[in-house]
């Protein structure tokens, strides 16, 4: 069983991701709960990202580990019961109208996912009407907001004032995040908080579900 | 065929070419400002991106209006390429065009044929950039543009995808490197010659750098692939050189001067040997002297190495301007009395305010003023008279 989740951890580490798929559903065959399969390619996950931080790993690293992340993940959630995963709150994330990059967003997902958040990723290139349709629909508590060129991040604001407009907006926290953003254009747009890189953005996203419970 | 456009030439040359007509007794300021000026300019997106004409009138008077040295007469050099080998794209109203990473041209070896060499005077937008190319000419910089290596193949395949591929399937990867050079860039760079009059091409390639890749990736894949564009472009005439082997770091704390010695090398490498060093000191206490330190290995060999210093973007549009201008002065006071520097306002965003911008460059005119003042503190600043864009420009009819 160890040598299963041992190897589960690093083909995760090392961005295996077909190997982690396949290790994760031996795991599971071998009457492993999903549970532990679960912990464990977030361990994994986690892993990568204090190599991160440390320099060892460099961003292709933390793709890739995200990458075998996500293929796991989907091997074994469907396993796991209602109280088991994304417990920590709800996000919805997509980058907005215009703009395709999503380097950043697949880390922050990831993180995410590693922090037991229920993430819902409405992809790239996403209308604002779509946003603020799924914030009405599925009532999330975090709209994250990815942008990557500075014409695109002028879309974030309008995202945001429309929530407002619409009566959305004091029911969740909104993120902003994205190579051009910084604190300071968070606080122009009225968002409760920017994320850095990945690693901040899952701190941040901690903090404000705590906040509001 | 471009023999029908019109440039403003009159205009362009008589506002802004009078910065070309003399040596400038500063350091120069370069800058990447497309969707600034398109947003300065009230040009609409479709019309920006896609009329020579209209692009390079609009870019000229809003550098001049600021006084910079050295515009980028290029658009965007990550998606031309693609594009005009039928890669899907996003066209919004709002944005310039961007590949549409969901949907990419090349998903496998089975694909590959699609790498055809374009019809560089009727696919997608290539003659749009090179009319910009040609009209840049006109002002002494006889460098072409194209997409670098790495990213052309990020373009075509995707950055997570190429990823996998030049871990599991090394022989494809190799295959779509050859064919990006072969059949896409090296023709693309020979028309260039050939039309615009480029005597050397620089390849944008933002995509490999660390920490986007690791410094095994650079030096594995990134610097031959770059080594043998370099060695084909010399074959037919044109000094090639690639963007590649940048380091960003912004936390002091993680600052590795490995990483960045490193990086050296592998811009080095991607520039045919040049040493021309491009960094991003954006910190309190970037270790210029072991910039320096790194550069004087050349300058001992009689090779003046060239320090390329980056100013972030996000800083030129939050401001304040004291803080622009402080930025400026530590970095010139950090490295310009010991190497040849110069200066380069990363992209401009598309909404910051023009006074940021003037502050910028005439706190860069000022204190690198040469000769350059051993104390920078004694050197008197004055923010230059605000006027806005139409005011300038019904001043300068």
């Amino acid at each position: 069983m160890s040598e299963i989740l041992g190897d589960l951890k690093k083909a995760v580490l090392e961005g295996e991701d077909e190997l982690a798929v396949r290790l994760s559903e031996e795991a599971l065959k071998a009457n492993i709960s999903a549970m532990d399969v679960s912990r464990t390619i977030i361990s994994g996950i986690g892993e990568a990202g204090e190599l991160w931080k440390k320099n060892v790993y460099f961003q292709s690293d933390v793709v890739m580990s995200a990458e075998a992340f996500r293929a796991a993940m989907e091997v074994v959630e469907p396993h796991l019961s209602a109280g088991e995963s994304g417990t920590a709150g709800k996000v919805i994330i997509g980058t907005v109208a215009g703009d395709m990059h999503n380097l950043g967003k697949i880390m922050v997902i990831a993180m995410l996912r590693a922090a037991r958040f229920e993430v819902i990723d409405l992809g790239e290139d996403v209308p604002g009407a779509m946003f603020i349709d799924k914030v009405k629909d599925l009532n999330p508590d975090i709209l994250g907001l990815g942008c990557y060129m500075t014409t695109t991040m002028l879309e974030v604001k309008d995202i945001i004032k429309d929530l407002g407009q619409k009566g959305l907006r004091g029911g969740i926290k909104v993120m902003v995040g994205g190579v051009p953003t910084t604190q300071e254009f968070a606080d122009e747009c009225g968002a409760d908080a920017w994320g850095k890189d990945a690693l901040d953005a899952v701190e941040k996203a901690k903090q404000l579900v705590k906040a509001v419970s | 065929m471009s023999n029908e456009m019109q440039y403003d030439t009159e205009r362009v040359s008589r506002i802004f070419g009078k910065f070309y007509e003399s040596d400038r007794p500063w350091i120069e300021m370069g800058a990447q400002m497309h969707d600034h000026a398109m947003l300065l300019e009230k040009v609409p997106v479709k019309k920006f991106y896609w009329d020579a004409n209209a692009f390079l009138a609009s870019l000229y008077e809003v550098a001049a209006y600021y006084k910079i040295d050295r515009p980028q007469p290029q658009a965007d050099n990550y998606n031309f390429e693609v594009e005009a080998l039928g890669g899907k794209m996003i066209y919004s109203d709002s944005a310039m065009p961007t590949i549409d990473h969901r949907d990419t041209l090349i998903k496998g070896p089975e694909d590959l044929h699609k790498i055809r060499t374009p019809h560089f005077y009727r696919d997608g937008r290539l003659l749009y950039n090179m009319d910009c190319v040609k009209f840049s000419v006109n002002f002494g910089n006889k460098a072409g543009w194209f997409c670098g290596p790495f990213s052309l193949a990020v373009g075509f395949v995707g950055y997570v995808p190429l990823l996998k591929n030049m871990r599991k399937r090394p022989q494809f990867t190799k295959d779509l490197f050859d064919l990006i050079i072969d059949k896409v860039l090296i023709p693309y760079i020979r028309t260039q010659k050939e039309y615009c009059g480029v005597t050397a091409a620089f390849g944008a390639d933002a995509w490999s750098n660390i920490p986007h890749l690791s410094v095994a990736e650079l030096e594995d894949w990134i610097v031959p692939v770059n080594q043998k564009l370099i060695a084909k472009g010399k074959e037919i005439g044109v000094a090639v050189s690639c963007g590649s082997g940048y380091y960003y770091e912004e936390n002091p704390d993680n600052l590795n001067i490995d990483l960045l010695f490193k990086s050296f090398d592998i811009q080095i490498a991607s520039r045919g040997g040049l040493p021309y060093l491009t960094i991003f000191p954006y910190m309190p206490d970037f270790p210029y002297k072991r910039v320096l330190e790194y550069a004087a290995k050349y300058r001992d060999n009689a090779i003046k190495p060239i320090v390329r210093v980056m100013l972030d973007a996000r800083l030129l549009r939050n401001g304040p301007i004291e803080h622009i201008v402080n930025v400026i002065k530590r970095d010139i006071t950090g490295l310009a009395r010991d190497c040849e520097l110069g200066f380069f306002l990363s992209n401009i965003p598309a909404d910051t305010p023009p006074e940021h911008v003037h502050a910028a460059v005439a706190a860069l005119h000022t204190y690198s003023h040469k000769p350059i003042a051993q104390n920078p503190d004694q050197v008197e600043f004055h923010l230059p008279h605000f006027q806005t864009f139409e005011d300038w420009k019904n001043d300068n009819k």
